[in-house]
């Protein structure tokens, strides 16, 4: 019954697994437990579903950034040997577009997303959810998407108004290129 | 939303917008033998060898051209034909000596013919690339050297 109560609540990547396992009844795994599948599940949603507590502003933003960032994306977001994090506004329709933050992402919730999940590159999940809040507001600031004084947090992040957001249309395939 | 949703499965087109989302990859061929790295050196047979796939479905016809597109003969698939799978594709061809372009052209269940890169980029431009599916094209020298055309 454990089993089976298992295979049917499971969702997102543990479904194939538990799927596979109950179906087959190899009898090899143990089930996952709620708790263990929470260290996985922290992705965030463009409405800011799946953010956590805390908040963070631009001016400590600017101080992490410098300590976790800068070496690999520069001090200014941008000549470093990391993706390139500033600027590019402007640029998506010329020959050599520059995607960034500010000139490409439709939704400021992946930056807590991304920066949660991936970085600093040597040490991922290492930054608490005051300092992702933070250098999310810093980034967006280097960007001019938002002003100095800005403080971000679960409520607030999802509402940022990001200049790229009506740059997409949908996937016309297939039936055509 | 994470990054690689924002930045991969998206396209820029040229006129600065971009697709959202973009997953499946459509039919896809390379010929992996002969190509950029060996050599031809003597004329003759030689068996076009390479790789297809599709992400809407099993491949069912792969072409090739050795003249670049002008003329084509249907290849043999030579292994398991799956769906969503790289298949494996072999066709003959005659070395005469003289310049080639060996071309080859998947058409998957659906289908769908694998464009020319002309088309292709005719339409998305030159800064969509992560689900660019274009024809692609060795040249054979007269020296038997291989490149990228």
């Amino acid at each position: 019954m454990l089993k089976r109560s298992i295979c049917a609540s499971a969702f997102g990547v543990t479904v194939f697994y538990a799927a596979h396992a109950c179906a087959a009844g190899y009898g090899i795994g143990t089930p996952v437990t709620e708790s263990a599948l929470a260290a996985w599940n922290i992705d965030v949603a463009p409405n800011g579903h799946g953010l956590p507590a805390g908040s963070g502003d631009v001016a400590h933003g600017k101080d992490v950034f410098a300590a976790k960032c800068a070496m690999c994306h520069g001090a200014q977001g941008q000549g470093g040997i990391g993706d390139t994090l500033v600027g590019g506004r402007g640029t998506l329709a010329s020959a050599k577009p520059l995607k960034t933050i500010g000139s490409y992402w439709p939704y400021a919730t992946t930056l807590f997303d991304y920066i949660r999940r991936a970085m600093p590159y040597n040490a991922p999940e290492s930054l608490s959810a005051d300092d992702i809040y933070a250098v999310s507001a810093y980034l967006l600031y280097l960007n001019g998407v938002v002003p100095q004084s800005t403080r971000l947090d679960a409520k607030t992040l999802p509402q940022v108004k990001m200049p790229n957001r009506n740059g997409f249309v949908p996937d016309p395939r297939p039936g055509t290129l | 939303m994470t990054r690689e949703e924002t930045s991969k499965y998206t396209d820029l087109l040229p006129d600065g917008r971009a697709r959202q989302f973009v997953f499946e990859m459509d039919a896809k061929s390379v010929i992996t033998r002969p190509s950029p790295g060996h050599k031809l050196t003597t004329h003759g047979y030689y068996a076009v060898s390479g790789l297809a796939w599709s992400g809407r479905g099993r491949i069912r016809r792969v072409d090739v051209s050795a003249d670049g597109g002008h003329t084509w003969r249907e290849a043999r698939l030579t292994g398991p034909v799956r769906d969503r799978a790289l298949t494996r594709f072999e066709a003959d061809w005659h070395w005469d000596g003289g310049p080639a372009v060996l071309q080859s052209r998947a058409v998957d269940e659906t289908g769908y013919v694998q464009p020319t890169r002309e088309a292709l980029v005719a339409v998305r431009g030159v800064n969509s690339y992560y689900h660019y599916n274009g024809i692609q094209s060795w040249r054979v020298g007269a020296d038997g050297e291989l490149r990228n055309a």
